[in-house]
């Protein structure tokens, strides 16, 4: 491990790169793009939840002045749906019927068609003159409904314990006997939780303007999570080799995790292949809405026993989750990371993957975790009720340690969760008095974090600078954080380094911004880079000083003869060197390319503070405290800024989101005046703690930090209502009308 | 959008004529309903007549017994004006938790009670306040110029030119603001006159628009305290029943936003 404890640039909130262009309004966002001669493509989408397409007849949108082109299904590339074909997490099965619905509309807003015209209008007309034969189908909606015994298959080919279903998946995690664990336990607390589907909500809809020559070369620029996967998908879906395919990563407006998959992508290159003119697509706030994402809705039933002096020595859960249209909810995350912040000797965790008739689920920040926490969470509240114990107390008791075997299978090395209930519970907050008709609760969580393929190259410019190209697209922060790690190595003013994102063509292959792996990920290939840029620049100063390499270091900016020969020759800065470079070899720079391990998961715990208007049921969050493991705070900033969103968006899960369908199973609120995301003033200023306990399979000590804000909030809210009201909340959102309608019912019970 | 003629008369009058002379013209105020009515290609208006900018229809007039405020006046000038704030601050607060800034910028309280929507803010405190709606023709008493959702008395091409709001002795508006659009979810207005009459206006509650709550006037009107609502039981028949709120909750916001208006107006 390389920790340098005296940094000059690691820990400082330096300027982001991207700060004034974003302020200024002059940041290039996928919408902003355009080419000579571009054209508008729209997407004709299914009104039902469920039917079978019997034909679709486009000639009389052919036929309309102004349309340039028409595809359907036909024009996407089929993955049978016997032969899973994965990329990534994604199976390409479900995404070439994702892009464009083919036996079957699974989903009101599902694509059936796309057309592209010189205008937006003529091809919103267009998309009116396709006559699609839909036989409309029984459809199902919630979890109950969908896994019924009589309930409509969306699936005839899935089949679930030998007959066809609509649950697409099992996965099961044990640890030791949960029966015998039981059978110890002398309080025992088994609830169920149901939480609704929610949308990552970034503001910026999915835009994409796609071009393709005449030679079959193909230029996108889009927004999205990852322009690899951009071109990897597009490549499947339209039968272009990844070669020809140029993916430009625009300026990103959110994800979330729900820009990880492409929706426009296929639809816009084939529209512009066929077409032969550059198509730009642009999807509107209710696309978004019904089409894309969101996260999964729950159904989940969590059981903890414990002996008296709070020793938890078993636990269970299963967890239901809704993949929408197609398989893939993230039930590894709820099933995975629920148990995994304490040493419990007898686990089972179950998820199931159920289909129903909705949008298929997109990744939302620490997919599945929040859901599972939410439950285990409530319930250890109530456990520590039972026990009379501190519900901090409870959880340091029961946390898990270097050594600890996780309930997910591995054995942590060195973690921070104890240090996060520590600071949790010498925080000012969680010691200061409550006002009346307040409450406070805490809860923990934990993500898997993850780290992967990342490429980098750092080139010396001949003015002596430094540019460093990574290929993950910078969703929060990574290009800040980046410049101050190259800037600490060289020792230079990170002013000095410049980081760009790459296209696909221009820097080798990078996963996609996601599982917290940006940093931990690039911020090791940076750091192979620059210190192989140092060592040629030390060889060249060592040529120069006709001395051995290795009496060479580098140290503040410069080359400076060591050992026997210190002082021996003034130093030579980057900028001397760089000068000399042409006469020393040529241009100096490398390109690292990994698939970077050693991603350690982390931790957080928090503190909440509700007060609660007990006459018209309103929930308002007064205080917050997130209390989170970040390993190494590169740049503090946006570490805490990270948290803080998580925290807004937890709080919108808990209080006001949801995804609300009407009879007809089509969603009633796409948009934000009814889909009730919260804004800054539904929320206090969020405080954070950052413990920083260095990851030691990092250069930096850095973990991943971006998902674990979100997965303890839901909980740490319904336990602060449950501490003001003394009234437990099973079912998210605690929206005022529910709340007001529990506190009657326990007003008419007295 | 289709495409349209947009006139910018310097006068009622010629507005009034403009609006003759267009086969399917509308008059355009602060443009919050219309515009984007307009852009979703629910509307086609043949001519926009744009009143905002007339000057004989902007400002505000404070006299010992009235405010008269002329039609295009905005609401953040309503909001912000200091005689407006002495002598009927509630319609101050009113005028200032109207959707954002932006919004009261632009927005007019003319165009507000022409729209009637049946959320909007203005015709509670029109009602509660038994303003009178002045036009390019005639003059209309508060309680007969709403006429129900987006209704209202007002002539094909009629023109506010002022709203005149008698000073109450105490008045205040309370609301549940939709998060989002800051819309009332429900919102009430009481006022007691001079003489010690008491009114009530319920806005967002029922799909009719503003309404008057007798039971709440009578029970205000014998003791004027929010204590006097306790035991009232609001009826949910005929309130708006959404994604946002059962009857039930609206009828409860009713009892709960009169009880804090007269706690804010006491």
């Amino acid at each position: 491990m390389n920790v340098v404890t005296n940094n000059k640039w690691i820990g400082q909130s330096t300027i982001r790169p991207d700060g004034v262009d974003k302020v200024t309004g002059r940041a290039a966002f996928a919408a902003d793009t355009t080419m000579p001669g571009m054209i508008w493509g729209k997407v004709l989408r299914s009104p039902h939840p469920h039917a079978r397409i019997r034909g679709i007849d486009t000639s009389k949108a052919e036929a309309l002045p102004g349309v340039k082109a028409v595809v359907t299904a036909k024009d996407i590339v089929e993955f049978p749906v016997d032969k899973s074909v994965m990329l990534g997490i994604q199976d390409m099965r479900w995404m070439c019927r994702n892009v464009m619905a083919r036996e079957k509309a699974l989903f009101p807003g599902h694509p059936v068609a796309a057309v592209a015209a010189t205008s937006e209008a003529i091809a919103a007309k267009a998309c009116e003159l396709i006559e699609v034969d839909y036989e409309v189908l029984p459809w199902s909606i919630e979890i109950e409904d969908a896994i019924k015994p009589d309930a409509p298959i969306l699936h005839e080919f899935n089949t679930f314990e030998g007959k066809p279903s609509n649950i697409a998946g099992k996965m099961e995690l044990k640890k030791g006997d949960v029966a015998e664990g039981f059978a110890r336990a002398e309080v025992v607390v088994e609830r169920t939780f149901t939480t609704r589907a929610v949308h990552q909500g970034y503001i910026e809809p999915h835009a994409c303007l796609i071009g393709v020559g005449a030679d079959g070369k193909t230029t996108i620029w889009s927004s999205s999570q990852g322009q690899f996967m951009v071109r990897a998908m597009t490549s499947l879906l339209t039968g272009i080799p990844q070669s020809d395919i140029r993916a430009i990563p625009a300026e990103i407006g959110g994800g979330f995790g729900g820009k990880t998959i492409v929706y426009l992508e296929p639809l816009a290159t084939m529209l512009a292949k066929k077409s032969g003119r550059p198509v730009k697509m642009v999807m509107t706030r209710e696309e978004v809405m019904r089409a894309t994402g969101p996260t999964s809705a729950s159904t989940s039933t969590v059981k903890i026993g414990a002996t008296k002096d709070g020793k938890i020595v078993a636990a269970q859960g299963t967890f239901y989750l809704q993949a929408g249209a197609f398989p893939g909810s993230p039930i590894r995350g709820a099933a995975g990371c629920s148990f995994s912040p304490y040493d419990i000797p007898h686990v089972l965790s179950i998820g199931y993957d159920v289909l129903s008739n909705r949008s298929k689920v997109a990744a939302y920040r620490a997919p599945g975790a929040p859901i599972g926490a939410f439950a285990v969470e409530c319930v250890l509240d109530e456990l520590a009720e039972a026990l009379k114990i501190d519900p901090l107390a409870l959880r340091l008791k029961n946390a898990a340690k270097e050594g600890t075997k996780a309930s997910h299978g591995p054995v942590y090395p060195r973690i921070g969760y104890v240090e996060t209930v520590e600071a949790a519970m010498n925080s000012e907050h969680y010691k200061a008095p409550l006002g009346k008709l307040q409450g406070r609760g805490v809860a923990s969580g934990f993500w898997f974090n993850a780290g992967g393929e990342s490429s980098a190259q750092v080139n010396i410019t001949e003015d002596g600078n430094v540019v460093v190209t990574t290929g993950h697209p910078d969703i929060g922060g990574s290009r800040a954080a980046i410049a101050n790690v190259c800037a600490e190595l060289l020792g230079i003013d990170y002013r000095r380094v410049s980081v760009i994102i790459g296209d696909t063509q221009t820097v080798g292959f990078s996963n996609l911004t996601g599982g917290s792996r940006v940093l931990f990920a690039s911020a090791m290939v940076v750091t192979q880079a620059t210190e192989q840029v140092i060592a040629t620049l030390c060889k060249r100063a060592a040529k120069i000083w006709e001395i051995d390499p290795e009496a060479v270091t580098w140290e503040e900016g410069a080359a400076r003869p060591a050992g026997a020969n210190a002082g021996k020759f003034p130093p030579l800065t980057l900028k001397e060197l760089a000068d000399k470079a042409p006469a020393l070899g040529g241009p100096v720079g490398a390109s690292v390319q990994l698939n970077t391990q050693g991603a350690e998961g982390g931790f957080g715990t928090h503190v909440c503070d509700v007060e609660v208007d007990v006459d018209l049921g309103i929930v308002r969050v007064v205080r917050y405290t997130a209390v989170q493991d970040v390993g190494r705070a590169v740049h503090p900033g946006y570490v805490e800024g990270q948290l803080q969103g998580g925290v807004g968006q937890g709080i919108g899960w808990a209080l006001s989101e949801e995804y609300i369908y009407n009879k007809d199973g089509k969603v009633d609120n796409p948009g934000f005046l009814d889909y009730r995301m919260p804004v800054c003033s539904d929320l206090p200023m969020i405080d954070t703690i950052l413990v920083e306990v260095p990851n030691p399979k990092h250069p930096q000590g850095v973990k991943g930090v971006g998902e674990v804000p979100l997965v303890p909030v839901m909980a740490a809210v319904a336990n602060a209502v449950h501490n003001a009201l003394g009234k437990r909340f099973y079912a998210l959102p605690m929206s005022p009308p529910k709340v007001l309608e529990a506190l009657e019912v326990a007003q008419a019970a007295e | 959008m289709y495409a349209t003629t947009y006139h910018r008369p310097s006068s009622v009058e010629e507005a009034a004529s403009l609006f003759t002379k267009g086969t399917d013209a509308r008059y355009l105020a602060g443009g919050h309903t219309l515009i984007p009515v307009m852009k979703q290609r629910l509307a086609a208006p043949s001519d926009v007549i744009d009143l905002a900018k007339i000057p004989s229809l902007v400002g505000i007039d404070v006299s010992a017994d009235a405010v008269t405020i002329k039609g295009a006046t905005t609401y953040y000038d309503i909001a912000n004006n200091a005689q407006v704030r002495k002598v009927i601050s509630a319609l101050s607060n009113l005028t200032s938790t109207i959707g954002d800034p932006a919004v009261r910028y632009r927005g007019t309280i003319g165009g507000s009670i022409a729209n009637n929507d049946p959320a909007a803010d203005l015709p509670a405190a029109v009602v509660a306040l038994n303003a009178s709606v002045t036009t390019n023709k005639r003059s209309i008493a508060a309680d007969d110029f709403f006429k129900g959702l987006f209704s209202t008395a007002l002539d094909d091409g009629e023109i506010i030119t002022a709203v005149t709001f008698p000073i109450p002795a105490q008045a205040a508006y309370a609301k549940f603001p939709h998060p989002a659009s800051r819309f009332a979810l429900t919102g009430v207005f009481v006022a007691k006159t001079k003489a010690g009459d008491v009114r009530a206006a319920v806005t967002g509650a029922s799909q009719n628009g503003v309404m008057r709550v007798a039971a709440i006037e009578q029970a205000l009107k014998a003791n004027w305290s929010p204590s006097a609502l306790d035991n009232l039981r609001i009826p949910d028949d005929g309130l708006t029943a959404d994604i946002h709120g059962s009857a039930a909750y609206r009828a409860n916001l009713i009892k709960v936003m009169a009880q804090r208006a007269v706690t804010a107006a006491s």
